[in-house]
């Protein structure tokens, strides 16, 4: 069973209900006081936890409980072994996101043992601690509390050849000279075997200076690499703002080489895609194997739900080595990601709100989106029909969209006054008037989900600046995203303004770093901005040494990262060490038989 | 078709790269720039198409469309302008 379809303990308490006396050894009876000392052991606001948390109790005894409380769904079942399997079916039914569980009378009459479950894929892309999964399936009896089992422990990588990253640091300068010193003996003679082994960061157990270096290398080029890295002062890091790319930025097996090769953007696809359905096999398998691909990753059908899941996968990946971004800004489909991160919609409602929008598109009759080097004003005359703009990206760069035939004409009369014209891979044509009836068909679809306000600064390129509460929770504000015209710039200019923060793009390719090295604050130095990706499609190691580099970039700004974290990209493997066997066609093995 | 004897050099694709970006977004090219990737420069493909556009109208020439993929650095691209691929239009 994959992780996808397992449930996830990632906590579990024992509390004594109420204020009854310490050493009573009266039996545990589930009352609305009980279920506020469940609630209160969480020491959560019941506002912080997902809008989809359902309390469920087992017990024997119930003593006037509602169906609701506290905002809550509070069901009931006869025993907490039953409480814990219905979790489980509710968290796979999508009836809940969290289900916090509390077993009464367990393990003694008068406490109650309570447990937090989540799925457990989202759990180790969310960075619980996991106590364990839900072993369901054994023993049939539904009254017995199912056993927990350990997760799966790390697989490791085996490749000794794999880029890694070496950080070191000093308290000065010449501390950091001195580091750098020691170090490059120690590399130059290592066996290429205990290369990966090496400890992430030099000197270690003391806290990282700062003044500081990193290198992305292999094994043979290490002492090299340590020796040419740049010294950088790490005294004053900046902020991390994310951002992330919409449709356009995808790519045939785009982040392919992360995937089964670090634990929690695998996770974290695999969870993205859990929620898709019987679509969710099928776009993975035209991912990984783009050459056999069923549908193309430029048709809507692939790039919008594919560019959501490895979004949210590299965000969670960086989250996982602790770094807390201050802002986040997403482009066209990329907001809806980033509202994710903010806490606006659980990640399967997203991806619930993500499949609609793809629903409603395809029935739109086929256009087109168009990029321009040129400003807003100077495109303005050329739009005719239902061509609009769809996008303001930067001082000279404009996306237009529309019906096949009209955008066709003015790409043509464009070319003709000297622009530069760029026909962008898109089947639909998001952003413009055309998209209407797909727009109001989501906001019927939006209604039904749970809408909260930001918890952290979400920009909108919407309304290019801050996402105001009342626009998180308004089904409309999103529904209309598939009309309106997204002001990236303008967006960006907002965030930059705010503060002056390291931009990390965590998507695929580059195309928001070149909006923002363009940008007054990057090009003074006063922010700055970092690809998690190549700028193009490459091999697999590539993907892991831009990701890497990412992370370097991290450590020179001064952050200091859970470089436990960091390693698995280094040391952990999921994928099978023996070459797959070779593919015989059905017909071609009845021969052989 | 004739090989062009123009002759880019690094200031005027400096330049051209500068008037590019536009007034207000213009790029750092004072420092050593010749080796470094466009996208590092903040040059996207659209925007490196639009410089090469510039380039052919005011030299005259033709630049392959597969320059943008090739030519990663202005050095790149300056070495395969000058080196006779580029032809008199």
């Amino acid at each position: 069973m994959s992780l996808t379809q397992r449930s996830a303990v990632v906590r579990r308490l024992i509390v004594s209900p109420g204020s009854a006396p310490q050493h009573s050894t009266a039996p545990a009876v589930a009352s609305a006081a009980a279920v506020s000392a469940v609630l209160r052991a969480f020491g959560r606001p019941p506002e912080d936890l997902p809008a989809r948390t359902v309390v469920l109790l087992g017990a024997t005894a119930f003593d006037g409980v509602g169906p609701a409380h506290e905002g809550f769904t509070v069901r009931t079942e006869a025993t907490p072994g039953r409480a814990l399997r219905r979790a489980h079916r509710e968290l796979h039914e999508g009836t809940a996101d969290l289900a916090l569980v509390a077993g009464f009378g367990e393990p003694d009459p008068w406490t109650i043992t309570v447990y937090a479950v989540k799925r457990a894929a989202e759990a180790v892309a969310d960075g619980d601690a996991v106590l364990g999964v839900l072993d369901v399936t054994t023993p049939a009896d539904e009254d017995t509390v199912p056993p927990l089992r350990p997760l799966r422990g790390n697989p490791r990588g085996t490749d000794p050849d794999r880029h890694r990253l070496v950080c070191w640091s000093g308290r000065n300068a010449d501390d950091e000279m001195r580091v750098r010193d020691e170090l490059l003996p120690m590399l130059s003679g290592v066996h290429r075997e205990v290369f990966p082994a090496l400890p992430a960061t030099v000197p270690c157990g003391t806290p990282p200076g700062p003044v500081r270096g990193a290198a992305v290398t292999v094994s043979a080029l290490a002492a090299r690499s340590v020796h040419k890295a740049r010294t950088t002062d790490a005294s004053h890091p900046r902020p991390v703002a994310l951002l992330f790319p919409g449709q356009g930025s995808q790519h045939a097996g785009m982040a392919a080489g992360l995937y089964r090769r670090e634990p929690v953007f695998t996770a974290a696809v695999d969870a993205a895609l859990s929620h898709m359905g019987e679509e969710g096999p099928r776009i993975r398998a035209d991912w990984l194997d783009p050459a056999r691909a069923a549908i193309d990753i430029d048709d809507v059908r692939r790039a919008q739900p594919l560019l959501f899941a490895i979004d949210y996968a590299l965000g969670r990946l960086v989250l996982s080595w602790g770094v807390r971004p201050t802002a986040l800004l997403g482009h066209s489909a990329g907001e809806l990601v980033a509202a994710t991160f903010a806490g606006v919609v659980s990640l399967r409602d997203a991806v619930a709100m993500v499949m609609a929008r793809v629903r409603e598109a395809v029935k739109i009759p086929a256009g087109g989106m168009l990029a321009v080097a040129a400003s807003e004003e100077r495109v303005l005359p050329y739009l005719t029909d239902d061509v609009a703009v769809a996008a303001v990206n930067a001082n000279q760069q404009v996306m237009l969209a529309g019906s096949k035939g009209p955008l066709t004409e003015i790409a043509a009369r464009l070319k003709a006054d000297g622009h530069t014209v760029v026909t962008v891979p898109a089947t639909s044509p998001f952003h413009s008037p055309a998209m209407a009836p797909a727009s109001d068909a989501v906001e019927v679809a939006y209604r039904a989900i749970p809408l909260r306000e930001p918890k952290m600064p979400l920009y909108s390129g919407y309304t290019g600046a801050l996402m105001s509460p009342e626009e998180a929770r308004s089904p409309r504000f999103w529904a209309r995203q598939i009309t309106d015209t997204v002001y990236f710039r303008k967006a960006l200019d907002e965030l930059l303004a705010a503060d002056d923060v390291l931009l990390i793009e965590v998507g695929p390719r580059q195309t928001l770093t070149a909006f923002a090295r363009r940008h007054r604050s990057v090009r003074l130095g006063a922010g700055a901005v970092s690809p998690i990706l190549p700028a193009r499609a490459g091999t697999p190691e590539a993907d892991r040494q831009s990701v890497l580099t990412a992370a370097a970039r991290l450590w020179t700004e001064g952050h200091d990262l859970d470089l436990n974290a960091v390693a698995r990209l280094w040391t952990w493997s999921e994928e099978e060490t023996a070459p797959a066997a070779p593919r015989v066609p059905a017909q071609a093995q009845a021969q052989l038989a | 078709m004739s090989t062009t004897t123009a002759t880019v050099t690094l200031a005027d694709l400096t330049r051209m790269l500068r008037e590019s970006a536009g007034e207000e977004e213009g790029i750092d090219l004072d420092g050593d720039v010749i080796d470094t990737p466009f996208m590092e420069l903040g040059y996207d493909s659209l925007a490196l198409l639009q410089v090469i556009g510039q380039i052919q109208r005011e030299y005259g020439i033709e630049i392959p469309d597969d320059a943008v993929v090739d030519a990663e650095t202005p050095g790149a691209l300056l070495a395969l302008i000058n080196s006779g691929r580029a032809t008199a239009a």
